[in-house]
């Protein structure tokens, strides 16, 4: 409204300040006709620079009537005698287009200047505001307002594939459907008439999504770089959420491990000072009582030792923390050394070895499948009379090395056998006659079903029990 | 007389208060430190003739400590420490330790291992020869000395050992056990690692290339053999 107002004052003015230049040199000062006549056409010039061509070609005319009436002879009339006359009123005319073209033009560049520069701002304020986001959600969510927010379109959505979300910001009402939106395109598809379109967002050909803009859109240029920032926003978020996760797991990780040290190193410090304390006094001539008190501490520390390694490991199984390294395990190598190491507890028993010939390799870990046999080993001894035998047999069958410990004790109850792996359970007829944890069984199990093998136990009332294990087959070169 | 002096590593006051009453109770001189630089100062000022070096202790661990001390003195190391899988002794050895025991460890055992650290073989076991020469390894066996390529080499004396019963024996494999028994003492035997550990170094130091030896030979399933010369 202020415009049109404007304009038609402007409409008034341009005439009136040809009448005034006119009157000036009418009345006031009197000059030679080429100064009237370039006087006026300086003001034409301006009035065509700062208002444009119709004030101007008005303000040609009122010049040329004006100029011809006044000063050109006859005075006082409108009639050109001089073909000069006419040369001026072209000239007038000429000017007045000349100078609105011109000035039109640098009106048009630097209108365009300004637009490419907010455009550049605007990318600019986009691509800084990506990198603030650490989510692919957070990520998504900002860039939408922000497109918004800085290019000044009524209503952005970004549809991504990562999380097969669709993210909106704006006007409500949007002509793009989000079916629209999760299209898959190659090109950005832009329709004008309805000022809306649609561009994909890639990133060293992958797809992350698409991008749709309602409102005045800017130019495809520009739209095509808006995409390329988002993708490198939504990539670097990526990027970032997955490198934190990771560091963040592996920190807690660590954390378990380190901690398990601890606990370890802690526990066993006081018991190597008592350990070492009471067998360097043993060693020592002593009188009966005495060594007898000091062989209870000697056998103690050692029994608080098992104890405390034996409730590490179970914490370890249970927090996932055994390091398997595993490689290409001989069995019979195995059993020999488990039975060297519990020579002493076996206290002259025999153990009777009856392994498969050409029993391949297991996959396994030595070091804990030895543990897990000593286990099932102490555990058959302490539940047998002592001097009964003890059958250690393996066998391969179904990709799988299956070794079995048998035992001529009481046997398991039927009911008791699926509880007898578990934690802490201790047989009823044995809960307070044996000594013991609870813990070793279920170490054995951790044990084997961390290499993905399986244990079990067969048994028979009154006849004894067999405990096996599966451990899987080494595939691939044997080493030696 | 003393029966040798020996540095006991460890950060806990009780262990080292304990491991000097029992070790000069069996005429051994005993100096203490209670981390590894202070243990590098003690090597070097006072030279001990054995180090009991405890693994997890603040500030530089026992196996840095032992990799620091192997810079420049062949003094035995025996490790402590509460760990006893087969990597951390191998860790361990790799780290130019002679033995490694688990704590706790009874007071007999600890006793038999600083033995047989500190037992060095007669400078020429019977029949077996002075010094070898090839063309690029020369040993001497009288003074302990060995070239490559005409380069002194130092080997610690656990190494020594291994070598001289290997070449005493060149030509022959020996089984396990007895390289074991032969160099350790009587009490060992059932440590191959140890075997696997020093036959690596003792390659790394004296074949022309570890990869492929010409003089330590691996004999599978038995033990390992000096190419006669």
């Amino acid at each position: 409204m202020t415009g049109r107002i404007r304009r038609s004052l402007r409409l008034i003015a341009s005439p009136l300040l040809i009448a005034l230049v006119i009157a000036f040199y009418f009345r006031a000062v009197h000059v030679n006709n080429t100064t009237v006549a370039l006087t006026l056409l300086l003001v034409i010039f301006g009035i065509s620079a700062a208002w444009g061509l119709l004030e101007a070609s008005i303000a040609s005319l009122a010049a040329v009537l004006g100029f011809n009436y006044f000063f050109l002879p006859p005075v006082g009339s409108f009639t050109i005698q001089d073909p000069q006359n006419w040369v001026a009123l072209t000239a007038f005319l000429i000017t007045a287009i000349l100078a609105n073209q011109l000035s039109a033009r640098a009106k048009r560049r630097t209108q365009e200047a300004v637009e490419r520069r907010r455009e550049v701002e605007g990318l600019y304020a986009l691509s800084q505001s990506l990198l603030l986001s650490e989510s692919v959600r957070t990520a998504s969510q900002d860039l939408v307002t922000r497109i918004v927010k800085i290019l000044g379109v009524t209503a952005a959505a970004f549809f991504s594939n990562l999380t097969q979300e669709t993210f909106r910001w704006g006007a409500t009402e949007s002509p793009i459907s989000d079916a629209q939106l999760e299209t898959r395109i190659e090109e950005p598809v832009i329709d004008r008439a309805r000022q809306c379109a649609i561009v994909p967002v890639r990133l060293g050909g992958q797809a992350l999504g698409n991008l749709g803009l309602t409102g005045a859109l800017p130019s495809e240029a520009v739209l095509n770089a808006v995409a390329y920032l988002v993708a490198i926003g939504i990539e670097r978020a990526r990027t970032l959420e997955t490198a934190s996760h990771a560091e963040a797991l592996r920190q807690s990780e660590h954390l378990k491990s380190a901690l398990l040290d601890s606990l370890a190193h802690d526990f066993k410090t006081p018991l190597t000072s008592i350990k070492a304390a009471a067998s360097s006094l043993l060693g020592q001539p002593r009188p009966d009582a005495d060594r007898e008190l000091i062989t209870i501490i000697d056998e103690e520390a050692d029994r608080l030792n098992r104890l405390v390694a034996e409730v590490l490991e179970m914490v370890r199984i249970e927090a996932g923390k055994l390091h398997l390294e595993k490689g290409p395990l001989d069995i019979a190598s195995t059993v020999r050394s488990t039975l060297a190491e519990i020579k002493p507890a076996l206290q002259g028993r025999v153990v009777d070895v009856r392994l498969q010939d050409g029993l391949p390799a297991a996959d396994a870990d030595s070091d804990f499948v030895q543990q897990a046999l000593r286990q099932i080993l102490d555990n058959a001894l302490k539940y047998s009379r002592p001097g009964s035998p003890i059958t250690i047999s393996a066998r391969a069958g179904d990709g799988r090395v299956i070794v079995s410990v048998a035992d001529r004790g009481g046997g398991i109850e039927e009911h008791e056998q699926l509880q007898i792996f578990d934690k802490f359970f201790r047989g009823r007829e044995h809960r307070f006659r044996t000594p013991g944890t609870g813990m070793g069984l279920a170490i054995a199990k951790g044990i084997v079903e961390a290499h993905g093998g399986k244990i079990w136990v067969t048994s028979e009332p009154g006849q004894g029990s067999v405990f096996s294990f599966s451990l899987p087959v080494h595939r691939g070169e044997i080493v030696l | 007389m003393s029966a040798g002096k020996i540095l006991v590593v460890d950060d806990d006051p009780q262990i080292r208060r304990v491991m000097r009453t029992s070790l000069v109770g069996h005429k051994y001189e005993v100096i203490e430190a209670r981390n590894g630089e202070d243990a590098l100062t003690r090597v070097s000022a006072e030279i001990p003739d054995l180090v009991l070096l405890d693994m997890n202790m603040p500030g530089i661990d026992g196996l840095e400590t032992c990799k620091q001390l192997r810079s420049g003195s062949d003094v035995p190391v025996i490790i402590l420490s509460v760990r006893n899988s087969e990597k951390d002794k191998v860790a361990a050895l790799d780290a130019g330790a002679d033995d490694y025991i688990t704590k706790p460890f009874g007071m007999e055992e600890l006793l038999a291992r600083i033995r047989a650290a500190l037992r060095r073989a007669p400078t020429s076991p019977e029949g077996g020869p002075h010094a070898i020469t090839t063309p690029d390894l020369a040993i001497d066996f009288d003074t302990r000395r060995i070239r490559v390529h005409g380069q002194e080499k130092r080997l610690t004396p656990k190494e020594f050992d291994l070598l001289r019963y290997l070449v005493s024996q060149a030509g022959k494999p020996v089984p396990h056990r007895e390289l074991l028994q032969a160099v350790w003492g009587p009490d060992y035997g059932d440590e191959p690692e140890y075997l696997r550990v020093f036959i690596n170094q003792l390659r790394k130091k004296i074949e022309p290339n570890p990869a492929k030896p010409k003089y330590i030979l691996t004999e599978p399933w038995v033990g390992y053999r000096f190419a006669a010369v």
